[in-house]
């Protein structure tokens, strides 16, 4: 099955050491209540929604979600976050059918 | 081939291949999802029975109108050092009206730096949306906001 | 006569308007709580895999630019002028569809102008040109001209079953009116920014639509009969609304309703 498409985006673009930055997480997915009626078949769609998502930071979780049916399709998540040196930041997530994805990026502070 | 000769056969190609979008706007049938939590079952299943305070460190913010139900931004900030003795520990937002009031529970630490979390969630009518805030302390804070939801227009 | 028009097309719209129910109007707190969502728009995601398929497709912008004959450093000026006429095709096209030509070149498929892929391939090229005043030429040549003044006819014709033009909802005269609590944009009018702004993503439909796609929406809506993506009179109004918004800067991807 293909990757869910996903984006990590750190605001502002360029940043400090020690500075607190905005962490967006935004993920492509239907996230369906379970109570939409397809318009062509006239059937249930059964529901399926992003129900988890941590953040780790060089390793260390520094924030989770517990994430229900009522946040949007194609939903984004912004924390913030306190920089801390170089790093990796992976945010993992998964869906109520137990579908489960990650993505990355590197923390470069400038200075 | 020219390039010429070719956009004329993709030009023939987009007028038979282009396909409608199909404009639905049909109500959404009222039918049980997969989680019940009434606003004040979700509450106590939250604070497991303790009272949260109205707090004006609790800074939520939604808009009065929704543009679209189904795209409602929700921003919570909330004052707080975020040290490793006095920091934000939750932050819930929850709405009033729908069958599962629970949108997010979200989980911090003091490397956050900043008790911050926005995100955008789908109310099924008019209705108050909430932001019940849990302190390292054991304390609850609360804010609340009327969002009115317009019917969708599709121009 | 054109009172008449005129009379006769406000009935059309307060038919439209009587199921309103109450009509709201957005505060400007409202209204910069939704502007601050552009910072965090899931078409990020769609510009973002467009980037990677012009990548595997075209040789990304690089390739692009070769495509176009003009140098990389150009193009994202070149690029806020389309539609352009391009001696190659003999016609004025949307950077969609050079990107169909860039790709059978390539010796690939093309994909089809409807197309997701397509969709998020044109609009990581348009956004190539970001900040960039949109500089489209209608005076550039013969075939610029004839462009824009198709598109102008297509905009101000009544058609369909209820008589209606894009011009009964898009012109100065009802903006600021409300459809179904939609404030109408003033597309034809000289300054109307909101071209530079698609493709965007659409939160009534959770996905990322161009502004032809947009505009077959409303003809639909209307009922008009829908002019398919890169016919000459969807292209003639891109230069017609391109032109309106002249100088603009390209903001893409925008975030509608
Ligand atoms: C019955 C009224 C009506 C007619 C006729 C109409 N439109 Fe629209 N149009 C609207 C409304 C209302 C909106 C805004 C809807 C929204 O915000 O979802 C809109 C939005 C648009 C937009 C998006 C503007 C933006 O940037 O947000 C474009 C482009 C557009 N129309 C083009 C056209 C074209 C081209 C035609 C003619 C083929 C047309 N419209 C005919 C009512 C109309």
């Amino acid at each position: 099955m293909e990757e869910r498409t996903s984006l990590i985006k750190i605001k502002p673009k360029n940043y400090s050491d020690g500075e607190i930055v905005k962490v967006d997480f935004m993920v492509m997915h239907p996230m369906e209540t379970g109570m939409r009626k397809d318009k062509k078949t006239g059937e249930i769609v059964p529901a399926q929604y992003i129900n988890n998502v941590k953040f780790n930071y060089n390793g260390k979780l520094i924030s989770s979600m517990k994430v229900w049916e009522s946040v949007s399709v194609n939903p984004v998540f912004t924390i913030a976050m306190k920089v801390a040196g170089q790093g990796k930041l992976t945010v993992t997530f998964t869906d109520s059918t137990g579908e489960s994805s990650e993505n990355s990026i590197m923390i470069q502070p400038k200075g | 081939m020219q390039r010429r000769d070719f956009f004329k056969t993709l030009g023939t190609a987009a007028v038979v291949g282009a396909t409608l979008p199909v404009m639905g706007m049909a109500a959404e049938e009222k039918k049980k999802g997969p989680n019940e939590f009434s606003y004040n079952q979700a509450v106590s299943a939250i604070t497991g029975g303790k009272t949260a305070e109205k707090s004006d460190k609790v800074h939520l913010k939604v808009p009065e109108i929704a543009e679209n139900g189904a795209v409602v931004p929700v921003t919570v900030e909330v004052d707080s050092p975020m040290t490793a003795h006095d920091y934000v520990e939750e932050i819930h937002i929850l709405d009033t009206k729908n069958s599962n009031s629970r949108c997010v529970d979200a989980f911090f630490t003091p490397a956050n730096g900043k008790a911050f979390l926005s995100t955008r969630i789908k109310l099924g009518g008019t209705q108050d949306v909430v932001a019940l805030v849990k302190l390292n302390n054991g304390t609850y804070l609360i804010a609340t906001q009327n969002v009115k939801v317009t019917i969708g227009g599709c121009g | 006569m054109k009172t008449l028009v005129k009379i006769a097309l406000s009935a059309a719209l307060i038919a439209s308007l009587s199921n309103a129910g109450e009509q709201f109007a957005m505060s400007d707190a409202d209204r910069a709580m939704y502007a601050e969502m552009l910072e965090s728009n899931p078409a990020d995601m769609n510009i973002a895999h467009g980037g990677e398929l012009l990548e595997k497709n075209c040789g990304g912008s690089a390739g692009l630019a070769k495509f176009l004959h003009v140098s990389q450093k150009d193009l994202p000026n070149y690029i806020a002028g389309f539609p352009r006429y391009l001696k190659d095709f003999n016609m004025v096209v949307g950077i969609d569809q050079v990107l169909q030509a860039a790709m059978h070149e390539n010796g690939k498929k093309p994909f089809t102008l409807q197309s997701k892929d397509m969709f998020e391939m044109s609009a990581y090229v348009k956004s190539l040109a970001n900040d960039v005043p949109i500089n489209i030429d209608i005076n550039a040549n013969q075939q610029m001209k004839d462009a824009y003044a198709l598109g102008e006819k297509t905009f101000n014709t009544n058609r369909g079953k209820r008589g209606l033009s894009c011009l009964s909802c898009h012109s100065t005269d009802v903006i600021g009116s409300v459809l179904r609590t939609q404030p109408l944009p003033a597309l034809g009018a000289n300054g109307n920014a909101s071209v530079g702004t698609w493709p965007a993503y659409r939160m009534t439909k959770s996905s990322m639509s161009t502004l032809q796609h947009r505009m077959q929406g409303c003809m639909q809506n209307a009922l008009l009969e829908v002019i398919p993506l890169g016919s000459p009179e969807m292209v003639g109004m891109e230069v017609y609304l391109g032109h309106q918004a002249k100088g603009a800067k390209m903001a893409i991807p925008g975030l509608k309703r």
